[in-house]
Order: structure tokens, then sequence, then C-alpha cells
């Protein structure tokens, strides 16, 4: 894998994918991890309708971590964003140093879902942000997301039947890093 | 809120992050950090005077000796430049930053959008000079 250089800020993308059918916009913010930027990330979260939390599962400190980014991403978007923990890097399980279920529990306590994911190999990324869009797009059909309410995250646009939008934060890190 | 270049922030944040950054002048040292972050949300304001004011403070972190994150000041130079249609100064920044980071995507990007945003502007020129060409005959 060639130099990955860190994000710097924000970095915009969109996805089209089909849940259900319907074809949905993923507009996805790939936030820095860098400390520096903790301040401008902030903002972003604010009308997540999902957010991709990414730790290291070859470096303990990057889990330890996931505490303060997850009360950052509860404090800071609205109760029904859907949070995913993602465990990147499950193409190292030799360097493995958090396990499996150890994550797996935490997410659990923290009612987050959780996969293990590799970014070089692409194992899981689609699967991810396919399973976080259906997740949103089940709280819209059972009415415990409001898309009437600015904060939700998602729009529909009714000139284009069938298209809705979601706006996905994914910090500390966007999986899918291409480099 | 699609792209880098025309998202906006919100009013009440960039309020928070004048507030830090005017408390800390009053002491008489502004830190880098402090001064960093009114800098990003300044150049991500609606008001060209905010972005221009941004810009400002972010060539003066740049100046400073000893900054760690010049590459983060210059991508912002970058940002605010293009929102402020100095898009031939963005896109010097941009080719500045390639030199050291050829392969950085959004970089790249960014220099995407500048320049067809620069491009199409001109290209506004291009035909209003042609109508005055044509008008004059
Ligand atoms: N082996 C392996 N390496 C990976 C994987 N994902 C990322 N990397 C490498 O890990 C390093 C950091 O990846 P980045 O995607 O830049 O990390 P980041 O979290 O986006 O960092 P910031 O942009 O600072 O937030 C790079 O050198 C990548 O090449 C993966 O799944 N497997
Ligand atoms: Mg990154």
């Amino acid at each position: 894998m060639a130099d990955c250089p860190h994000t710097i800020g924000v970095e915009f993308g969109t996805r089209i994918i089909e849940v259900a059918g319907q074809k949905i916009k993923l507009q996805i913010w790939d936030t820095a991890g860098q400390e520096r930027f903790r301040a401008v990330t902030r903002s972003y979260y604010r009308g997540a309708a999902g957010a991709l939390m990414v730790y290291d599962i070859t470096r303990r400190s990057t889990y330890n971590h996931l505490s303060s980014w997850l009360t950052d991403a509860r404090n800071l978007t609205n109760p029904n964003t859907v949070i995913f923990l993602i465990g990147n890097k499950a193409d190292l399980d030799a360097q493995r140093d958090v396990t499996y279920e150890e994550a797996k529990q935490f997410a659990e306590e923290n009612g987050l879902m959780f996969v293990e994911a590799s970014a070089k190999t692409g194992e899981n990324v689609e699967e991810a942000f396919l399973e976080t869009a259906k997740k949103i797009y089940q709280n819209i059909q059972d009415g415990s997301l409001d898309l009437n309410a600015a904060e939700s995250g998602v729009q529909h646009k009714p000139t284009q039947p069938g298209r809705t939008n979601l706006n996905s934060d994914s910090q500390p890190n966007r999986d899918n890093c291409s480099c | 809120m699609e792209d880098v270049l025309s998202e906006v922030c919100s009013s009440e944040d960039l309020k928070v992050f004048e507030k830090k950054y005017n408390d800390e002048l009053v002491k008489g040292l502004v830190s880098s950090t402090t001064q960093f972050e009114y800098a990003c949300f300044l150049v991500r304001s609606r008001y060209p005077a905010d972005i221009q004011r941004g810009v400002v403070l972010l060539e003066e972190l740049y100046k400073r000796p000893e900054e760690i994150g010049k590459r983060d000041y210059v991508f912002y130079l970058a940002i605010g430049n293009a929102r402020l249609k100095e898009y031939q100064t963005a896109l010097n920044y941009l080719k500045g930053l390639l030199r050291v980071e050829p392969g950085n995507r959004q970089v790249q990007e960014l220099e995407t959008g500048a320049a067809i945003a620069g491009g199409a502007i001109l290209g506004v020129g291009a035909l209003i000079g042609l109508g005055m060409a044509l008008a004059k005959k």
C-alpha cells in the first residue's frame, strides 16, 4: 500500500446505492482523525444520519480512544443516528491487538453495529456502508427517524421519485481508503 | 453541502471560535491552534469578508517559524482563495502541495474543482467579450 497522507479537515464523497429497490445517494464526509482537526470535524457531525467509527485492530490505542469519539458522536448527532463500529485492517490478523469478541461486546454494550473490515482487501467495506444505509432506511420506515426534522440528515427528493439522500459522517476515518 | 467549495459552517460555530480567538487576543497571545480553528471556520463562512479574514490569519500562521501543520494551512489557503474566486492563487497553492505530496487525492480533487470553477468563469468572460465584439460591429 502506498503512502497515505493524513486527511486535511474533511474529504467529501458521494456514492449511489440501492436499498429495497430505492436509489439512495450517500453523502460521505471523511473526517480527519488528527487531534488538531477535532474542532473542525465536530461541526460535521450535526445532521449526519449515520456515522462509521473506525479503529485499527493492530493498534490498541485507537481502540482505547473509541469512547471519546463515541461521546462526541452521541452528543452532536440526533438520537437516531446509526453508529457503526468498524475494526479496520482485518487483513493484518497476525498483528492483531484487539480481539473480535472484546470489540463486539463493546459494540453491544453501546448499541452499535459492528464489523471487522479491511480497506486494503475491500473485505466488508461495501457491506458496512450498505448496512448503515439499510438501518437508516429501516428507521425511516418504522417512523423512528423523522424526515421533517432539520437535523435528520436525510432528504427526500420528490422531484426524483425514489431518491433519498443520506448523510453519513465517517470518523475517525473513512474505511475505503483508496491509497 | 456537497463539497469543500460550496458548503458553509453555521454562524453559531463561527461565533464560538471567534470568541475563543478574541479572548486569547485580549490576553495578548493567540495560540496556533486557536488561530487555525478560527481561520477554518472563517474560510467556510458564507460571507466573503469572513473568508478574506480567514485567509489573512492563515497567511500569518504560515509565516510563523517552526509550525508543524504548514500543509494544512496551505490547503485551507487554497480553499479560501477558491471560495473568493481567486482561482489562480488557489491553484498555485495546490501545485505547491502536490509537489510535496504528488499522490494526494484530496488535493488533486480540489485542484480539479478549482480549475473547473475558474475555467467556467473564464468561459463566461470570453462569451461576454465575444458579445461585446459582435455588438460593436
Ligand atoms: N494493512 C492495511 N493497512 C491499511 C488499511 N487501511 C489503512 N491502512 C494503512 O494505514 C495508514 C493510515 O490510513 P489512513 O486511511 O490514512 O488513516 P486515517 O484514519 O484516514 O488517517 P487521517 O486521515 O489522519 O484521519 C495508511 O498507511 C494506510 O495505507 C487496511 O485495511 N489494511
Ligand atoms: Mg484519512
